[in-house]
């Protein structure tokens, strides 16, 4: 892996290490170069969470960018990465744009990753590579909304392709064991009817929020399922992945008509966990 | 029976048939939350879900599955895959069905079917170090039967979807002839998944798209079930 990174050209990379100093999280490692950075580090609760804000200076991923981002949250630290817009991709004639991204959870380290929406242009292909390796103690919730974006002729789902591979791994004492690994892949090029039977079924976006956690059990279960049955979108809720050293996964996977539909489920979502496993108020992200 | 020239073609019968007892007459592997939402009434709405279930869920990860059995280098590989397999595998429904079929298919093979991969594979089941999968089960059988990968990843596309075109006769329900007549037309998709599965590498395993994925997941809570899955 390092020496990949080493050889290969990157538009933009963000290296953030969290740890915890006396009951606050704090970056003590941070790097940036090329199309990629971040704001000024937020305290938006009363928590111990620093939140961080990626921005993309260059306003968009285009064709062929690769971006890196690599997270490190050390034991006890708390960290909430989110963007300050949407990510867009327009027209990728080179190659589709990409962003790997590698995180590192210690014990009773907490990563939330709440980014805006996703936007797909007309003829733009986007791959996205996370992986996640956790303690058995740590916690992870990672959100992400799809939006078409729309093309001259008023047509949405002129984008190309668009694929998401999330893997989740256990750290034990030999290395680590695989939890769960969601993969998302839609070609509107390809397809005869994208919004066709199994694919959007008449719906424009869709969004998927993972969260692992030991602490997930099935009274937790029943009441993410409540508010998933509550949401206006069209929602799944499943047991995911093979329960490793006692962490367990949950994915709900969404189609809707608007990326508010699904960014309130996930927020609703998001606010019970928090609350219930640390003690947050309410996520308020004051971007607008 | 081992040396025989017709050893592939025999196995490959067998364990493909809609007849072998692994329990998939009781999943619908998604259909059944259309057929709740009243999409899945007729051929065309029928013939229209399974092409795509073959282009996704059958061509993403059973081909694959098997096409990457007969990669393996070792038994190392297919234990990995097995991992892959089962973690990829979001609705838990799907999951469970996808080991319960596998374990099936597993304890057939140990008695009829024995070989060093189909004993080392049960052993793993046994210590629980394994899930099982039906797909990977196959695929270390049809290896080790020589039967070629092309057959092995076709037989078993067409036998899943033999099984489900039936359980849609039942279900929905469809006459005799018009399941035949979908499984008929189902053979140029398949032949498809087969070509599409041969350009795909191990990272692609298990990439679906979004609104099968949910029905597999709604099908959880769904009141009235008539499958497992």
């Amino acid at each position: 892996m390092a020496t990949e990174h080493e050889t290969q050209k990157w538009a933009g990379v963000l290296k953030l290490g969290v740890t915890d100093r006396g009951g606050r999280s704090v970056a003590t490692s941070q790097y940036h170069e090329g199309a990629l950075r971040v704001l000024r580090p937020h305290y938006l609760d009363g928590s111990s969470q620093v939140t961080y804000t990626a921005v993309n200076p260059g306003g968009a991923y285009f064709g062929a960018d690769r971006y890196l981002l690599d997270i490190a949250v050390d034991d006890g630290a708390s960290l909430l990465l989110t963007t300050q817009s949407a990510t867009k991709v327009y027209k990728t004639p080179q190659g589709p744009a990409s962003q790997q991204m590698r995180v590192e959870l210690g014990p009773g380290a907490v990563f939330d990753y709440l980014p805006d929406q996703l936007i797909v242009y007309r003829e733009g292909a986007y791959r996205q590579a996370t992986t996640v390796t956790m303690d058995p103690t740590a916690s992870l919730t990672m959100s992400e909304i799809i939006t078409p974006g729309w093309a001259p002729d008023g047509a949405p789902f002129k984008y190309r392709q668009l694929r998401m591979r999330t893997e989740i791994r256990v750290a034990t004492e030999q290395g680590s064991k695989l939890l769960a690994v969601d993969q998302l892949r839609l070609n509107p090029d390809e397809l005869g009817d994208v919004q066709g039977v199994g694919l959007l079924e008449g719906f424009s976006h869709t969004g998927q929020l993972l969260l692992a956690d030991a602490r997930i059990d099935d009274a937790l279960y029943a009441r993410l399922a409540e508010l998933v049955d509550e949401s206006a979108t069209r929602s799944g809720i499943t047991r995911a992945g093979l329960e490793t050293l006692g962490v367990r996964c949950v994915v709900v996977r969404s189609l809707a008509h608007s990326t508010e539909e699904i960014a309130a489920l996930h927020h609703s979502i998001v606010n019970l966990t928090r609350r219930l496993w640390r003690g947050q108020p309410d996520l308020d992200l004051r971007k607008h | 029976m081992v040396g025989s020239p017709l050893a592939p073609l025999l196995g490959m019968m067998q364990l493909t048939d809609s007849a072998l007892p692994t329990g998939a007459f009781s999943h619908s592997l998604g259909f059944e939350t259309y057929m709740h939402r009243e999409e899945l009434e007729d051929e065309a709405s029928f013939s229209a879900w399974i092409r795509m279930f073959i282009e996704q869920q059958l061509t993403f990860t059973d081909a694959l599955a098997i096409r990457l059995v007969y990669a393996a280098a070792s038994f190392e590989d297919v234990a990995a895959l097995d991992e892959l397999v089962t973690a990829q595998a979001l609705p838990q429904q799907i999951r469970e069905g996808g080991i319960t079929m596998g374990k099936r298919l597993l304890s057939l093979a140990t008695a009829s079917y024995p070989s060093a991969w189909v004993e080392a594979y049960a052993a793993g089941v046994a210590e629980g170090r394994l899930s099982s999968h039906q797909a990977v089960v196959w695929g270390v059988i049809a290896r080790n039967l020589e039967v070629p990968v092309e057959e092995a990843v076709a037989s078993h596309l067409y036998a899943t979807v033999i099984s489900l075109t039936q359980n849609a006769v039942r279900a929905i329900p469809l006459g005799q002839n018009t399941g035949q007549r979908v499984i008929r037309a189902a053979q140029d998709w398949v032949g498809r998944a087969v070509e599409e599965s041969a350009t795909l590498t191990e990272e692609d395993l298990g990439a679906i798209a979004p609104g099968l994925e949910i029905a597999q997941m709604q099908h959880e809570r769904q009141r009235a079930r008539l499958f497992m899955s």
